[in-house]
């Protein structure tokens, strides 16, 4: 399984996105934007775009990684796309694919993005653990034991869409995790870190093949990344149980 | 000030006829901020060339002869005490850029903490941004990729009342301001920070103080050194184009602040965090290649101080075409390009059949480069410019710089200390929580990603998710395939230095261990920031020298060596100096990572332990600047009492038998056991009647050095005092942290209420 990491200046979560893909079997490779032309994507299994500050995020999150893509292989990711390869996005990842039109995605790919992630409630960056809870089983989280806990890293995780796109995407199931409070109740600050509209921390588009997420599964691929590790010990991290669906899933499509 | 035109924008300045007052003239027009006889150094030494010197000659030696590049107050100091701490596996140990010691047979850690006071106090945002940006490329130049950032910050307090001299800023936007440059500037880096310091105190409103320290690993065989020994060799530019910011920072940090300070805006480099992102990629993935042959970053004193330290430090002198260095501005002169310190560059040493590696590499990164010079046999500078020779010196008159033997005074304090009337126990507890020095510093620390690179496996805040609390030390896991842990810390004790230098330098020592050990980590090195005032001051040279006999004592009975540091003085402004605030970045080893601890209450029934002797010396503690009661005497530190304690308990750490372990500091016990109960969650029932014979308060809040408290499993208390020298003290249990001195109940606090008001004191300075 051929993972392209796509890089660019100020991606920085490269490495520990690396670290995961390899470690559950994959064969993680790094592409930087300037070495990437047409027709190069096809080759591999999956792309993947890891987080950071992409040119730094002094516009809008993610928009110049997007704009790059677009001018220089919009119509290879198109493809990939529609061919049902694997596409996802961690943090500015998720923010580059909403950029893009892959997500929400709710009838395919749209011409401008449907939704945004903007500015924290907090109006701030803010790292710190959240709960999550699984929505829907997609390749994405189909391994995924219902409640998890994952790091955020962020000052534009809001997920905001129209009531009508935040509908469609309710509708169609593709809310793959909700951030939680530990006790049940309703999210308030910080368990809802940023403000999320029906705490929205990870989505798939409608074909269920791009995936975007606000927390940071690499950062807790191991146990003793975990912040409460001194006192619940554990097997394998939580972030571990994403890339093992996804390692799973594209290994079965592959042997049919 | 007599000139002569001898090429665009290069003058011919007479000096060798310049009389006295003409020589304090010339001093002041170019901004060299040296002294009369470093002035008369200068003609001196250009009568015997029989010529007059160029603008450009002259400002290359001020900036080689400026506090800040030739630590000349400080070097012999220095030398005498924090110099030379023998150590097994130190390996390059104050000589490049930041300290090299070994980390297990095949890497290294990289370490180095250093001011930018000065940029900070005129742009809060800029300086402490470009002050994280220097300190990463010192560690950069050594081929080591960075892996975490500290940040010591020195305000006044957030709710400063009373009167701002001229020019001098509220604390709380220089707060805000110096928070976010760091916060944008590392989290885009994608450097986490993992430790630091945020200290408030009026003896900073006129100097802030913003410190910052980065570390890095590299492989043994890759250390690259910042020296060229041979000639013939490219000396290329890669990153960021050079302009007119940060034009004479170093002089400006050799000089005090005043109401003028504003018009040095100047002075202040702009940092590009996303253009240091990729060229840390450039750099690692060349010094990967194995092409590197000496390379130094662009700090304090632009390519003058690069060129020339780079060259001296292997023997060969060098050729400068000022003309290829690419430029912001078109229309800069050959002093500006020289003394510039813009940002995001580093100078490489490349053999010539190594650069079209090199050009590979920076058009995958999408970095300029430019070969500027070459390195050549004579030890001599020549700076070229358009053809025309404009620099020719010996690089040793250059960087050799100057040393003086400062005049200096020890000031005695006389010692008394006041006994106040017994407090109400509860309020004052509360109170104490809610000081800014011992309040919750989590709006701070969570602006900062702490988590990137996936290294930090313990954080800065320890406990339970959403309940956290104060940690002594962040350990990360820098290896994949090891469970060696590095343990970093951040310590300084003002408060105690400034009754007494000297005691307080072995206290800030003696707490870097205390950290290190109390998350399970045995100290390994030291990197000392040591913030001063006005060092033409004997009173404030008296200081300095006292503080680094404090340090050097200390260490070397430890065996800690210091392997970098940095020295700023002028910390003066409107005749305030700061108080002496030596800082230390002190690095731990945890061989198994999974063997380290936290600082949170575990578990209902596990027992406590008090470790270490506690004295009655109050001066310098938050009690007592809380009840405004006066006390000049600081407590004493038995260094060899530290090294014993630190062994034992790192010992029972080791072997699992400690559950939680906090040291003992700001606020004493009773502050330490409060953060143990808000991290965990869990109240405790305490009996302070084991200790030594004090009234209550002394006991609570004596900030004694040299310990910790520890949880301990009952199944594990035999094990544990056979090998620590601890005192029980009581049990984790309930909701509630109730404390009592024999019969005598002290006070009784629910959890949620310490953690509400120790999170809320400085929440609402929060932007």
């Amino acid at each position: 399984m051929r993972v392209a990491i796509l890089q660019m200046e100020g991606t920085n979560c490269e490495e520990e996105s690396y670290i995961a893909f390899k470690e559950t079997g994959a064969n993680p490779e790094y592409l930087h934007i300037n070495n990437l032309t047409e027709g190069m994507l096809e080759s591999y299994d999956m792309i993947f775009i890891p987080g950071g500050f992409s040119s730094g995020d002094y516009i809008r999150a993610g928009a110049v990684f997007a704009a790059r893509l677009k001018a220089k292989v919009w119509k290879d990711i198109v493809d990939f796309v529609e061919s049902g390869k694997p596409v996802m996005g961690v943090c500015n990842g998720f923010q580059v694919l909403i950029e893009l039109g892959l997500l929400p995605g709710t009838e395919g790919i749209s011409e401008v993005p449907q939704a945004a992630l903007m500015t924290n409630n907090s109006n701030r960056f803010e790292c710190r653990w959240v709960h999550l809870e699984k929505i829907n089983d997609t390749m994405f989280s189909r391994d995924v034991p219902n409640k998890i806990m994952l790091p955020v890293a962020h000052a534009e995780g809001k997920f905001f869409a129209t009531q009508n796109i935040i509908k469609k995407i309710e509708d169609n199931g593709q809310v793959v995790f909700r951030y939680i409070s530990p006790d049940g109740t309703e999210p308030e600050y910080p368990w809802n870190p940023n403000g999320s509209i029906n705490n929205i921390a990870a989505i798939v588009n409608s074909y269920g093949n791009v995936f975007g997420i606000m927390p940071h599964p690499e950062r807790a691929y191991f146990p003793f990344q975990h912040p409460d590790w001194t006192r619940n010990p554990r097997n394998i991290g939580d972030g571990y149980y994403i890339f093992r669906s996804l390692f799973k899933q594209i290994n079965e499509a592959k042997s049919r | 000030m007599k000139l002569k035109k001898i090429a665009t924008g290069v003058y011919e300045v007479n000096i060798i006829d310049a009389t006295d007052e003409e020589l304090d003239e010339i001093n002041n027009t170019m901004g060299l901020a040296l002294s009369m006889d470093e002035m008369k150094k200068i003609r001196d030494f250009f009568r015997k060339m029989g010529r007059n010197p160029t603008d450009l000659e002259i400002h290359a030696i001020a900036q080689g002869w400026s506090e800040h590049c030739s630590y000349k107050s400080s070097k012999p100091i220095l030398r005498k005490y924090i110099f030379g701490i023998p150590s097994e596996h130190a390996m390059i140990v104050m000589q490049d850029d930041a300290g090299v010691v070994e980390l297990d047979d095949e890497y290294a850690y990289v370490f180095k903490i250093e001011s930018h006071n000065h940029p900070s106090a005129v742009e809060p945002y800029g300086g402490a941004a470009t002050g994280v940006g220097g300190i990463i490329r010192d560690v950069l130049n050594m081929g080591a990729k960075p892996i975490a950032l500290v940040d010591p910050l020195f305000f006044g307090p957030p709710d400063y009342r009373g009167k701002l001299n001229k020019g001098i800023k509220h604390p709380l936007f220089l707060i805000n301001g110096v928070i976010s440059g760091i916060r944008d500037y590392g989290n885009r880096v994608g450097i986490p920070t993992v430790a630091g310091i945020t200290y408030f105190h009026e003896d900073y409103v006129n100097n802030v103080l913003v410190n910052a320290g980065c570390l890095g690993v590299v492989k043994k065989d890759k250390i690259v050194r910042s020296a060229v020994d041979k000639a013939g060799v490219k000396l290329v530019m890669v990153g960021g184009r050079t302009g007119r910011d940060g034009i004479h920072g170093v002089n400006f940090a050799s000089k005090i602040l005043d109401e003028k300070s504003e018009e040095e805006r100047q002075a202040v480099q702009l940092g590009n965090p996303i253009l240091k992102e990729p060229l840390i990629h450039l750099v690692l993935e060349a010094n990967e290649l194995g092409i590197i042959h000496g390379m130094k970053d662009l700090g304090g004193g632009g390519l003058g101080s690069v060129v020339g330290e780079m060259c001296h430090a292997g023997g060969v002198g060098a050729n400068v075409y000022l003309d290829r260095v690419l430029l912001k501005e078109g229309d800069m002169v050959p002093w500006e390009i020289w003394v510039s310190e813009s940002q995001e560059r580093m100078l490489l040493a490349i053999e010539d059949k190594n650069l079209p590696d090199l050009e590979k590499l920076c058009k995958k990164w999408d970095i300029e480069m430019s070969v500027i010079g070459e390195t050549i046999e004579q030890k001599n500078l020549r700076i070229f410019w358009h053809g025309n020779k404009i620099l020719d010196m010996p690089l040793e008159f250059i960087t050799a710089g100057v040393e003086y033997e400062r005049d200096y005074t020890v000031r005695r304090v006389q010692e008394m200390q006041e006994i106040p009337p017994e407090p109400n126990y509860r309020r004052v507890f509360l109170k104490l929580l809610s000081t800014y020095n011992i309040a919750s510093k989590e709006w701070v620390i969570r602006q900062y990603d702490h988590e990137v690179q996936g290294r930090t496996v313990i954080k800065p805040m320890h406990g339970i998710v959403g309940y956290e609390s104060h940690g002594d030390a962040a350990v990360l896991k820098p290896l994949h395939d090891s469970w060696k842990g590095i343990a970093i810390t951040t310590v300084s004790n003002p408060h105690i230095s400034k009754l007494n230098p000297y005691l307080g330098a072995l206290y800030t020592v003696d707490e870097a261990v205390r950290n290190l050990v109390a998350v399970g980590a045995m100290p390994s090195s030291m990197s000392d920031g040591l913030n001063f005032g006005n060092p033409e001051r004997p009173e404030i040279m008296g200081e300095f020298v006292e503080t680094c006999r404090g340090l050097g004592d200390a260490a070397r009975t430890l065996g800690i060596p210091y392997v970098s540091g940095n020295v700023s003085f002028y910390n003066e402004a409107f005749g305030k100096n700061i108080p002496p605030t030596p800082v230390l970045m002190a690095v731990g080893i945890i061989d198994d990572i999974r063997n380290a601890i936290t600082s949170d209450f575990k578990k209902e029934g596990n027992h406590i332990y008090l470790i270490g002797k506690t004295t009655g010396e109050m001066g310098g503690s938050e009690y007592y600047s809380l009840l405004n009661a006066s006390s000049t005497i600081v407590p004493n530190v038995n260094i060899e009492k530290t090294k014993l304690l630190s062994e034992q308990l790192h010992s029972a750490i080791s072997k699992g038998l400690v559950e939680s372990c906090h040291d003992i500091s700001h606020g004493g016990l009773g502050v330490t056991l409060a953060e143990m109960s808000i991290g965990g969650n869990l109240g405790a029932e305490i009996d302070l009647k084991n200790m030594e014979h004090f009234r209550p308060d002394i006991k609570l809040f004596s900030e004694s050095p040299t310990r910790w408290v520890c949880e301990v499993k009952p199944e594990n208390t035999g094990k544990f005092e056979s090998l620590v020298d601890g005192k029980s003290i009581g049990v984790v249990d309930g909701d509630r942290l109730r404390v009592k001195d024999g019969e005598r109940w002290l006070f009784n606090v629910n959890v949620d209420n310490m953690r509400d008001i120790w999170k809320g004191s400085l929440k609402k300075y929060l932007r």
